[in-house]
């Protein structure tokens, strides 16, 4: 599986996002090269939540990140508003910045130590000269109330004097501060108390339609992301294995990684098993993944034409695309 | 991790905080009266009505601590031991602070500079910090002040000229030291997510350097160039003793130096210097200790 | 059968600046010999401090009434170096983090070796071939490779098995788990927790799963204690609590879990409000500010523990489907 082509891009001219054929690589040393990502397309239409799934180390936080071009990526293309952003530099790029903002996995490492909620918060404003003192402090208050935090109470403490999930809502105000077009949000769950999460998820569903954002939602869990996503892209070892709808991801699965991953999710009712369907062992090492479909080496279809062959995205029912020479049968 | 992270009411009291406020340990108040002290003797000591340090008094030549009018005694050569470590108090702490002022000053801004942007040029600065970490710091200084102090015999270098030659070269010395600190402090707050969320908003490099690495790496910096004025305030005297450092008995090092010929009449011309060197470093050492703790105990409740 | 551990009544407090903060109050549970229980609730609700308090790891700042009885012993007032002989052997411990919990300076296998040669009194070659054996139970591919890797060359999956294999090395009979699986893929966390019922039920071993997801302890423990303030609210056989749960408390902490069948667009279900300020003394229910059925009668008076047969006990006046 996990393969390359870009028949799921959609051709309208509604898209906020067009990437195409991005690769990210490290060099770790002389000749060790990690390809974190290689070859993802991906598009994104206005107002959409596009969720990218995969277990540590499939590249999904890489690639949000060379999105921004945090770092910039090694090669492929990456269209934002209808500029090619690998190809601007400095301030150009700086221009660019406000409008695609990004909220982190680890609450506490979101936010700078020293500084208070409002210097946090006034930072953005300040950068891009958003107005007067007074209208920046008016802002941040503003900010602070959207995200159900209470200014008075807030404003003057600093990040280890707040849980992980307020320390989230203070980098969603944060994010949210420039206004932005597009969010891309990496795992901004995964480190919070259950009862928390679904918090943080009605509010990034909130701030959604309240400032008509484009999300990106970067999670290893397919649970979390299915009720907030428009969107499902499902990746392994850098490449992408299946896009589709979350309906359609969940209940009609064709590749069997995703089908691992359904199995995976822990079900809160102790008379119903797991599927049983689980994949054992971990992802191998990117620095030389497996020829051809990259999970065929933990496959249980796996046939010598996945060694052989690199299976391309083909849409396999409407709007839903799988890289896999072997599909399950729905 | 679940557990540390609780609600803002209860953050302070999280079930598993640290209790009372931590007591100072009795050393910190020790460390600190002396250190203290000395700094204000270098400061005001040449308003005491006291003797001048470089003026000899013949009557009085090795006299033990206690006679009349020197309290500490004097040197086989007739001088004041109590205003001559005065005196060299002043040398000492300025030698000692500004170079660490200076060294720690550049070490940072080139450790954390090379820290955020990696890349080849931090390539260089580590390697040229490794090359001049694996010089021993007296060779290196020695090296620096037989090179950049040559006076010929007939044209002597003034004291205030070897001072700023000393202090130079003892800057080159701090450096590597304080800037590889700065630099594995920087490498590690810039990989926080604030830093990838200020870059993402479009905030400028050193602005985020400014506003972000500085203000977080300056406790360690801080910690260490305490205990770097201990060492230094020991290279400077070694040096002395090597008689390429402060001359004339100005500085404590070169108070040691001058009564080293003479330990056998009056011992305390070299005790004397060497207390005082020793409190010092041990204070500094101490402070700088006392300092890195309490950070410490700040990072972890962070 | 007798059982394995008996906590009974225990409370545990700090001393803080601010006052006492009460951590536990008056928990008591049960665990028979190879049993396992689940203690499910959010930050600050004290489930990790009543792990800790069996296990004697309290900090010294720690208060602490009641008995803890492990096999027919009171362990409670046991000075720290006795309880500490119980580990390995009698009791073993897997922590969230299982990069902090190993030594990073050495080899897996010296590591693993160290109990084996300490508490078993091996000689080296046994206690190497033990660990291989150790190694290859929990499904680690090429174990003796495995032996002189370090913790930094393995991702959390593995580190995480190679706790697992540290802690059963002795054939402890009381395992705790102190969210084994959070820091954890949810494909690995599947892994790692099937992996903990094999190895249990091959050795009969009790295990205590400390979590705040009601979902990862459904499938693996026997019963289930749900924690909130320091209290325990709800005590049950685990089938029986899903079946019919009385505190709106534990229902509220379920619907919270993102599923599967959510539809999309929906808003999950949330506790509104937060834990009370552990350093003051509610009067009736700690859980009233936040609970949707809430009445006069909660803030007022603080409900007992009620017994609604089969062992399922709750404290809630007004529970989920009636007094019985």
């Amino acid at each position: 599986m996990a393969g390359s082509g870009k028949a799921h891009l959609r051709p309208t001219d509604d898209r906020v996002l067009v990437v195409e054929d991005l690769t990210v690589e490290f060099r770790i040393s002389r000749d060790k090269i990690v390809k974190a990502v290689s070859g993802v397309s991906l598009d994104l239409v206005r107002g959409e939540t596009l969720a990218i799934v995969g277990e540590s180390g499939c590249g999904k936080s890489t690639l949000g990140k060379a999105v921004l071009q945090i770092p910039k990526p090694t090669s492929g293309s990456v269209n934002f508003l209808g500029k090619e952003l690998t190809e601007l530099k400095g301030d150009t790029l700086r221009d660019m910045r406000p409008a695609m903002q990004m909220i982190f996995q680890d609450p506490i490492s979101s936010l700078d130590p020293r500084l208070t909620v409002s210097e946090t918060l006034a930072e953005p404003l300040r950068v891009w000269n958003k107005g007067t003192e007074t209208e920046i402090q008016a802002k941040i208050d503003d900010l602070l109330v959207n995200v159900n935090l209470d200014p008075s109470v807030v404003r003057d403490r600093r990040s280890y004097e707040f849980s992980g999930g307020q320390c989230q809502r203070i980098s969603i105000a944060r994010a949210l501060a420039l206004e932005p077009t597009m969010i891309i949000c990496d795992e901004p769950v995964s480190a919070l108390d259950v009862s928390v999460q679904a918090q943080i998820l009605n509010l990034l569903q909130d701030m959604k339609d309240r400032y008509g954002l484009t999300l990106i939602f970067i999670s290893h869990d397919l649970a979390v992301v299915k009720a907030v996503s428009t969107r499902v892209m499902v990746m392994y070892l850098g490449k992408v294995c299946e896009v589709a709808d979350p309906d359609s991801v969940y209940q009609r699965t064709r590749h069997h990684y995703t089908k691992a991953l359904v199995g995976s999710v822990p079900i809160p009712d102790p008379t119903r098993k797991p599927t049983g369907n689980l994949i054992q062992g971990e992802p191998p090492s990117p620095m030389n993944p497996p020829s051809g479909c990259r999970f065929r080496t933990r496959c249980a279809a796996a046939s010598e034409q996945c060694a052989a062959e690199e299976p391309q995205l083909r849409e396999v029912a409407p709007g839903h695309f799988v890289a896999c020479h072997h599909p399950i049968e729905v | 991790m679940s557990e540390t992270i609780s609600t803002a009411d209860s953050a302070d009291t999280g079930p598993l905080a640290p209790a009372a406020k931590r007591k100072r340990p009795v050393g910190f108040y020790l460390a600190g009266s002396w250190l203290g002290s000395i700094v204000l003797l270098g400061l005001f000591g040449a308003l005491l009505p006291l003797r001048q340090w470089d003026l000899a008094s013949y009557d009085y030549l090795g006299a033990l601590p206690g006679t009349p009018g020197h309290p500490l005694g004097t040197t086989q050569d007739g001088y004041d031991m109590l205003s001559g470590l005065i005196n060299g108090a002043r040398i000492s702490i300025f030698v000692s602070f500004f170079a660490v002022l200076f060294g720690g000053g550049i070490g940072a801004l080139i450790g954390i500079t090379s820290a955020y942007f990696r890349g080849k040029y931090d390539l260089i600065v580590v390697s040229i910090f490794n090359i001049m970490l694996s010089i021993p710091n007296l060779v290196l200084s020695l090296a620096l002040l037989s090179t950049l102090a040559y006076s010929s015999p007939d044209k002597p270098a003034t004291l205030q000229r070897r001072l700023i030659i000393l202090i130079l070269s003892l800057t080159i010395v701090i450096i590597p030291i304080l800037g590889r600190i700065a630099r594995a402090s920087a490498l590690q707050w810039s990989s926080r997510d604030f830093v990838v969320a200020s870059k993402s908003m479009g905030t400028r490099n050193f602005t985020i350097i400014r506003r972000h690495i500085l203000p977080n790496v300056a406790p360690a910096i801080l910690a260490i160039g305490f205990l770097a004025i201990g060492s230094v305030i020991i290279v400077e005297g070694s040096l002395s003793i090597l008689g390429i450092g402060v001359p004339g008995g100005a500085s404590w090092g070169s108070m040691l130096a001058n009564g080293r010929g003479n330990i056998a009449f009056s011992p305390h011309e070299v005790y004397m210097p060497a207390i005082c060197i020793a409190l010092t470093v041990i204070s500094s050492n101490w402070f700088g200790d006392y300092v890195r703790s309490r950070l410490d105990l700040r990072e972890a409740k962070i | 059968m007798t059982n394995l551990l008996e906590i009974e009544d225990l409370s545990v407090g700090f001393r803080t600046p601010r006052g006492n903060l009460q951590a536990v109050r008056n928990a008591t549970l049960t665990l028979a010999p190879g049993e396992s229980i689940g203690i499910v609730g959010e930050s600050g609700s004290g489930k990790t401090v009543l792990s800790r308090a069996v296990m004697g790891l309290l900090p010294s700042t720690a208060t602490r009434t009641g008995s803890i009885v492990y096999q027919g012993r009171e362990i409670s007032d046991l000075p720290r170096d006795e309880v500490r002989d119980l580990w390995g052997t009698g009791m073993a411990m897997i922590f969230q983090d299982p990069m902090t919990a190993l030594n990073p300076t050495r080899r897996i296998g010296s590591q693993l070796s160290e109990s084996l040669v300490v508490r078993l009194k091996m000689d080296k070659g046994a206690a190497r071939q033990k660990s291989v054996e150790l190694l290859r139970r929990v499904r680690i591919p090429d174990p003796e490779g495995m032996l002189r890797k370090f913790p930094y060359q393995l991702s959390g999956g593995m580190r995480q098995r190679i706790m697992i294999a540290i802690a059963v090395s002795c054939g402890p009979e009381l395992l705790f788990a102190d969210e084994p699986t959070t820091a954890l893929d949810v494909t690995v966390q599947a892994q790692v927790l099937e992996l903990l019922d094999e190895l249990r039920a091959e050795n009969n071993t009790a295990m205590v799963l400390v979590t705040h997801d009601l979902g990862v302890v459904a499938g693996h423990t026997d019963k289930i204690a749900v924690m909130y303030a320091g209290d325990v609210v709800e005590y049950a056989p685990t089938k029986r609590l899903y079946a019919s749960m009385k505190m709106p408390y534990t229902e509220a902490l379920l619907n919270s879990i993102p599923r599967l069948e959510t539809p999309t667009g929906s808003r999950l279900p949330v506790i509104e409000g937060r834990l009370p300020d552990p350093t003051k003394e509610v009067a009736g229910c700690a859980f009233a500010d936040r609970c949707p059925y809430v009445s006069e009668k909660c803030r007022a008076e603080k409900p007992p523990l009620m017994d609604a047969g089969d062992g399922h006990l709750y404290r809630c006046w007004f529970p989920i489907g009636g007094v019985n």
